[in-house]
């Protein structure tokens, strides 16, 4: 079998964003760049099969600036058990979900075959959720969203997703591609052998030139800052104004 | 509550240390460490960081909060989450970062090791006692002990089936370890071991399904004193074959001591062969134990000094980030007008000064450790037998007491001045910086208590190449006066660096002037005058990151974080050297006089009524 992860630079879910002074663009300075949890949680999926299906080989993919940190996120996977890694450069300051996913189709067909593929629920920082399906369109291949679980046999895969008040069970033809919600893997951390290895195993750059999008991002504004927090009562006497609002006007609760 | 995210570092300093102010590049040069790039520790250092915020950080307070306990039957309990962190830890392979590449590990220099053993440490330094002491183990067995011994029990300790102590303490025998009396009679599968230990940290443990002690004993034919002492290697169980535990090897927990702070880490009393079935492996050569020991010793004083920088940096960094949020008062300039809004505490220049003190110090301590990790790597680089090679191990020897006593008790002292900063809520268990400090005492006490330490650099390591190490260590500090006499910013502290360092000479002749003279005041003014070469070497590694980042700094702008950072470079050293460095003087005053009234006094006028 052939698998191939699709992984993302994003900044630390705890680094604190600034917008930057041209207005359209995040300011890198001092920011800590990770791999997207949720592409972590499909990559130690992956590493998994992998691991139960001898002979196959999996392929870490990643699209991102031409710069350390964006290079760095397929040194993780490759420390995570993936065999070899791929990078598309691109030093555009935005790239529309399908220009990444024209790329990342072109390297794929670039391979020998292609039996599964994997990518994360959503980037945490742009969280559109749109490269993933776009792939598999593309691909002419099926796509299932949200997976929890996921099990390989007689060239099948059976996966579990959730969705809305509901788990569904689908059993999916392969080649397809999937995305991870938590709990598809348990996650893992790199251990200091396969950091080591992951130096010897191979990185190639896939150029592609990318086509133009057909919009651009304007402007960038810091999100409008939160309001001052409010006691609503002390003690037991204070659930029942509190529960209201947090139904009514936070909304963040539904019974 | 403590968050689970109590750990607070500066990834930004780490990087300075490694690429700028001690660069990784001075060692890839050499063969030993040409494998070594900052790539590599770099992707290693980000998940040591992830493995201590996410893994050990959480278990910090509620591991101090639970403690370890004592079953009926003799087992040690830890808290909650403990043994999932230690499996997590030898899975992930953290022991493994200084063995040799070929042996499986990543080969990193001291320098490195440094870096990985104050992210562990100040995540949760009792959890990493247990991990710390089995590598110490490891690096024994490793150095001296027998192939078949190497066989037998490096495997356990690499992959974490076993942990490790070192047991020299006996009730009678602490500082004064020659005192001990655990006895090693010859027998016909090693030694059987007899004796009390106390204070064993890590002593026992249900992490690892072994534990493999190494005791100093006397063979029957052993002189009086530490001459007389052997090293053995001394397995809870037995080991089978396999290496599996097999027989209880008579090795009893007699207890866990309650204690001030590293409450998880379980400091034990051992009673090794009460019912006469104890064997022990004689490691190393007889009655050389305390030359192997310290093999252990030397590796576990640095690291102990590297803990107190830990401990200390993470309790500055929780007191920096509180000060930015807690309001309380108004400027100074608004001083009465009951309206004038409330400012973060930062603002206040007596919080400023505590939070430059504890800066100051951590990070000019954090740069000593460095600086002897960087010595260290380079013995193991140079030509064999060359004149460099004994110039670094003479610096290693000289620091290594220095770095131990004078960061351990800079520590307590920052942890405590991070609790006035925080006020009343630093002294509650809320905040973390209570624990910190409780945790932070031992530091000077383990390991050879601080003044051993004094003893250790005036007795010996003063000593040796009859004085060479210290001329050494003052004509680098005079060479580095005379490159920036001149500097444009840094020249008036440049120039209270080389007075110091003028006085710390001169403080060491008064010393061995008073060796000769009355020798109670060596022991008087040993502690003092460790303290001066401390705040020395401090200030000149401090002044020595300010040039670095004065050149660095040149054409930055102000939206640049670096630009930042330098600065504070900058400011840590100019406060170190106009505020702490100018102790130096009135400690050398005050050793020069040789006061000894705390020896002439009898016993009997410290009070009469006790």
């Amino acid at each position: 079998m052939r698998i191939f992860v699709c992984v993302k630079a994003v900044p630390d879910t705890n680094a604190n964003l600034k917008v930057g002074s041209d207005n359209l663009t995040i300011n890198p300075q001092g920011v800590k760049y990770v791999m997207s949890p949720y592409d972590a949680v499909a990559a130690s999926k992956a590493v998994e099969l992998k691991a139960a299906n001898e002979g196959s080989e999996l392929i870490a993919l990643s699209v991102g600036k031409d710069n350390k940190e964006s290079r760095q996120r397929i040194k993780d996977a490759l420390a995570l058990g993936a065999d070899r890694g791929v990078f598309i450069k691109d030093d555009a300051a935005h790239r529309d979900p399908l220009g990444v996913a024209k790329a990342l189709v072109a390297a794929i067909k670039a391979e020998e075959s292609c039996d599964l593929v994997f990518f994360g629920r959503q980037a945490v920082d742009t969280q559109a959720s749109a490269v993933g399906p776009m792939v598999a369109q593309l691909l002419d291949i099926p796509f299932v969203m949200d997976c929890i679980s996921l099990e390989i046999a007689d060239g099948k895969a059976t996966v579990k997703r959730s969705a809305e008040g509901r788990v569904e069970t689908l059993e999916v033809s392969l080649p397809a591609a999937f995305s991870a919600q938590r709990g598809l893997a348990e996650e893992r951390y790199a251990k200091l052998k396969d950091i080591m290895k992951a130096k010897k195993k191979p990185q190639a750059d896939f150029d592609y030139a990318f086509p133009d999008a057909g919009y651009e991002v304007t402007a960038m504004t810091p999100p409008p800052e939160r309001p001052a927090g409010k006691i609503v009562g002390e003690g037991p006497e204070a659930v029942g104004e509190l529960l209201r609002l947090l139904q009514d006007e936070a909304k963040s609760l539904s019974f | 509550m403590v968050t689970a995210d109590h750990y607070k570092f500066d990834l930004r300093e780490f990087k300075f240390l490694l690429l700028e102010q001690f660069p990784l590049e001075t060692l890839t040069q050499y063969k030993k460490y040409e494998h070594f790039t900052w790539d590599t520790a770099e992707s290693v250092l980000e998940e040591c960081i992830r493995f201590a915020q996410e893994v050990i950080a959480p278990l910090n307070a509620s591991g101090d909060r639970t403690g370890c306990k004592l079953t009926e039957d003799g087992k040690v309990i830890t808290p909650k989450g403990y043994k999932d962190a230690w499996n997590q830890f030898y899975e992930s392979g953290w022991n493994m970062i200084p063995i040799p590449e070929e042996e499986d590990g990543m080969g990193a220099p001291a320098l490195f090791v440094v870096t990985t053993n104050e992210l562990f440490s100040g995540a949760n330094t009792a959890f990493y006692m247990y991990p710390g002491l089995a590598s110490g183990v490891q690096e024994v067995i490793e150095a001296v002990g027998t192939h078949d011994q190497k066989e037998k029990f490096l495997p356990g300790l690499r992959d974490g089936r076993y942990g490790g102590t070192m047991c020299l303490t006996e009730p009678q025998a602490g500082s004064d370890v020659g005192f001990s009396k655990s006895t090693a009679v010859p027998h016909e599968d090693g030694y059987l071991i007899e004796g009390t230990k106390i204070f064993i940290s890590s002593g026992d443990q249900d992490l690892s399904e072994n534990v493999i002690h190494l005791v100093l004993a006397r063979l029957p034919d052993a002189q009086e004193g530490t001459k007389g002492l052997s090293l053995f290697i001394v397995p809870k169980y037995r080991l089978n074959d396999d290496g599996s535990a097999g027989a209880f090897n008579d090795v009893k927990v007699g207890g866990v001591e309650k204690k001030m702070g590293i409450n998880s880490n379980a400091t034990c009393v051992l009673n090794f062969g009460e019912d006469g079935g104890c064997l022990g492996y004689l490691i190393g050569e007889p009655h050389g134990g305390m030359k192997e020991m310290f093999r252990l010793m030397n590796y576990a004083r640095i690291f102990t000094g590297v803990q107190g920088v830990s401990v200390a940096s993470t309790a500055f960094l929780n007191a920096l980030d509180y000060s930015r949020s807690r309001m309380q008062g108004s400027k100074l300039e608004d001083f009465g007008k009951g309206d004038a809004p409330r400012v973060p505490i930062i603002a206040h220049a007596d919080i400023r000064r505590m939070l430059l003190e504890m800066k100051s110090k951590v990070e000019t301590m954090r740069a000593l450790c460095y600086k002897l990790a960087m010595h260290w790597d380079m013995s193991l680089c140079v030509e064999p037998g060359s004149d460099e090679e004994v110039y670094h191990k003479g610096q290693l020897e000289l620091l290594t007491p220095v770095v131990k006593a004078f960061c351990t008790d800079q520590s307590f002292r920052v942890c405590e001045l991070a609790i006035q900063t925080y006020g009343g809520y630093g002294y509650i268990a809320d905040y973390p910086v209570e624990q910190y400090m409780r945790d932070a005492k031992v530091f000077s006490i383990y390991e050879g208590t601080n003044f051993i330490q004094s003893l250790d650099l005036v007795g010996r390591k003063l000593k040796l190449r009859k004085g060479a190490n210290l001329i050494d260590f003052s004509s680098d500090i005079a060479k580095f006066c005379a490159k920036h006499g001149e500097h444009p910013v840094l020249k008036d502290e440049v120039a209270e660096l080389e007075l110091a360092s003028n006085q710390l000479t001169g403080a060491s002749m008064a010393l061995m002037g008073f060796a000769r003279k009355n020798i109670n005041l060596v022991s008087l003014f040993a502690t003092r005058y460790l303290e001066i070469m401390g705040e020395v070497a401090c200030a000149w590694q401090g002044l020595e990151a300010a040039v670095i980042a004065h050149d660095k700094m040149q054409g930055l702008d102000d939206s640049d974080s670096d630009k930042h950072f330098y600065e504070g470079k900058i400011a840590t050293a100019k406060f170190f050297v106009n505020n702490i460095l100018p102790g130096v003087s009135v400690k050398c005053a005050v050793l020069s006089k040789g006061d000894d009234s705390a020896v002439t006094i009898s016993e009997k006028a410290f009070s009469t009524e006790h």
